[in-house]
């Protein structure tokens, strides 16, 4: 009950806030084209936002911060299982179900409210799809790794929360990469967090196809191989730091 | 099974820092002192033993219990267990041992009991025969019954500290770790963890290392006791030696036939009194039993007499409190 009170709550300022964005952004572009994109886009743009931030935890995730902290993380070193494998696996289950709980209703209330665009082609959903799952697998690793480094520092919210923050400029969430400079775009490209929601954002809206596609899908798989190899590097360092507390 | 030299685990502790800008002081301090909760500790345990790890709070216990299930690295020394150096393999390691920490439950939280337990059989890949014969074994003795299909945050305490057992013990593991596993349970619930340990152990030859301030828990199950204070091990031997060599004084309860005015008697000290009944301390190495008997029917017309063994609480205790072991 309460939950689903929750569930609801959630929704209602999600919409709230898609309509206030959307309505910035609308002014913004004032009925022109910015970098090949019209008012369409940018509603659509903003939907999409709306529904997957919480799929890719767009504002960051504490949990196993959390559990190291209060020495839970204990229980999880007393199993055989590697901890990366547990922990997103664990994530993949709270991702789908904010994906098809909270992401699929706003799509479907967004698209009675305004007139949205949708996947076209079966190859173009596809494509989303598998970028969709990279994007959950690259937001997974950063997010591990930075809550490893409760295992060095004794507050590592602080920077937790400094990452989540470069995290929602850099991943296209605040404002579309394509409205930014060039040579900003240059720079983020060097960085993970487009592959977070840029790279579903093009290839939903269409405005990237066929080997431009393919290409985005191929260096997002390249940048999740290099952060879940990463992540259990500092993992391997992590464990050799362990301090449990309690007892 | 269990081999340990010389191992040490040593913290570094700030030193609070006082007065103005404590706050800022804190932050920037490099000053900070070596804490050895576990100082040059050596023993070995055998397969099938039942060790029972004491101290006082801020022993060592717990840290060393980590150490030995691979949660802690150490600072210095050897540890050896089942032919695995714990922290350095722990995956594998971990797979043949269970862990119960009596104040934190390893279940999931959420979960319905039952439903802990079939993620762990997934988890240690128990085959489901096992899983079966265990969960219907283990169910029965520790009356898991009437929880199974409740989350474990509802659990009363002694509810989630037997469920936990059952959790630690699914796989059939060689070596269980029970760091104070009867914390906060009542008589009952005491006694049927005790008969369950007792149990796994006569059956599957399951090696137990358990810490507690029961010594109830320890007379139990033990045959053998090691006793750490600050760091250091300070006995290793059998629970009786401990008694023999440190034991308090034995006493003899009598019940005289006549009120007498005085009862002292030599060799003994005249504890109390109530009544017709009296109670005698005397010590083992002056006076026999049946000598000290003798001496009171001497004089007295006795009723009813009986003889009390100092228990191994108020040994320990006076271990403890009069550093007989030598601490420093
Ligand atoms: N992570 C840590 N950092 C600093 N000091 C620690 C840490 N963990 C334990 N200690 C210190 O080490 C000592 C031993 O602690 P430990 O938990 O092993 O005691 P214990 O024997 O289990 O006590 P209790 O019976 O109270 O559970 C204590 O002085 C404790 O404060
Ligand atoms: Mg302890």
């Amino acid at each position: 009950m309460t939950y689903r009170a929750a569930t609801v709550a959630g929704l209602t300022t999600n919409i709230f806030f898609g309509l206030l964005r959307a309505s910035v952004l609308l002014a913004l572009l004032n009925a022109q084209r910015v970098n090949g994109w019209d008012s369409n886009d940018a509603v659509t743009y903003v939907v999409l936002t709306q529904a997957i931030m919480m799929f890719v935890s767009i504002f960051g995730w504490t949990d196993l911060m959390n559990a190291v902290y209060r020495g839970e993380i204990a229980t999880d070193l007393l199993r055989p299982m590697g901890l990366f494998g547990f922990w997103f696996a664990q994530d993949v289950g709270r991702a789908l179900a904010a994906l098809l709980l909270r992401g699929v209703t706003i799509l479907v209330i967004s698209s009675l409210l305004f007139h949205i665009k949708i996947p076209s082609s079966v190859a173009q959903f596809l494509a989303l799809l598998l970028s969709m799952l990279l994007a959950l697998t690259i937001s997974f690793a950063i997010r591990f790794i930075y809550n490893l480094s409760a295992f060095w520092s004794p507050d590592a919210r602080g920077f937790a929360r400094f990452v989540s923050v470069i995290g929602t400029f850099a991943s296209g969430f605040l404002m579309p990469l394509r409205f930014f400079p060039d040579w900003m775009q240059q720079i983020l490209n060097f960085t993970p967090f487009p592959h977070i929601m840029n790279t579903i954002i093009e290839i939903y809206v269409g405005s990237i196809s066929g080997n431009q596609v393919l290409e985005a899908l191929l260096v997002q798989t390249l940048w999740a191989a290099l952060l879940v190899v990463l992540a259990q590097i500092i993992l391997s360092r992590a464990s050799k730091r362990l301090v449990i507390l309690g007892g | 099974m269990i081999q340990v030299q010389n191992l040490s685990k040593h913290f570094s502790v700030r030193n609070p820092q006082k007065g103005n800008f404590s706050l800022l002081k804190n932050f920037v301090s490099r000053d900070s002192r070596i804490l050895k909760a576990v100082d040059d500790v050596s023993f070995k345990v055998n397969r099938g033993e039942i060790v029972g790890y004491l101290g006082p709070n801020g022993a060592g216990k717990s840290t060393t219990i980590k150490m030995l299930t691979g949660l802690l690295v150490p600072t210095s020394g050897h540890l050896e267990v089942n032919g695995f150096v714990p922290w350095k393999s722990r995956q594998a390691y971990v797979s043949r041992i269970g862990a119960v920490f009596g104040q934190r439950s390893t279940l999931w939280w959420d979960l319905p009991v039952i439903e802990s337990l079939e993620l762990l059989q997934f988890i240690y890949k128990i085959p489901s025969a096992t899983f079966k014969q265990n969960l219907e074994h283990f169910t029965k003795i520790l009356g898991l019954d009437e929880f199974l299909n409740s989350p474990a945050r509802s659990l009363s305490l002694g509810q989630r500290m037997r469920a936990d057992l059952c959790a630690a013990l699914l796989h059939n593991p060689d070596l269980l770790f029970l760091d104070e596993p009867t914390i906060g349970l009542d008589v009952v619930a005491k006694e049927r963890i005790r008969e369950f340990i007792l149990h796994i152990n006569a059956t599957q030859e399951t090696t137990v290392v358990l810490t507690t301030h029961d010594l109830a828990d320890v007379q139990k199950l033990c045959k053998r006791a090691m006793i750490i204070d600050h760091g250091k091990l300070l006995f290793d031997g059998a629970l009786e030696t401990l008694q023999t060599r440190f034991g308090g004084l034995r006493q003899l309860v009598v019940d005289f036939a006549l009120p007498y005015a005085d009862l002292e008697v030599e060799g003994a000290n005249l504890v109390s009194r109530d009544g017709n009944r009296a109670v005698y301390a005397f010590s083992r190495e002056q006076l026999s039993a049946s000598e000290l008997i003798r001496r009171l029917s001497e004089r007295f017309s006795i009723q009813d007499i009986s003889v009390l063994e100092p228990d191994i609480e108020a040994t320990i205790r006076l271990i403890y409190e009069q550093n007989l072991l030598g601490a420093t």
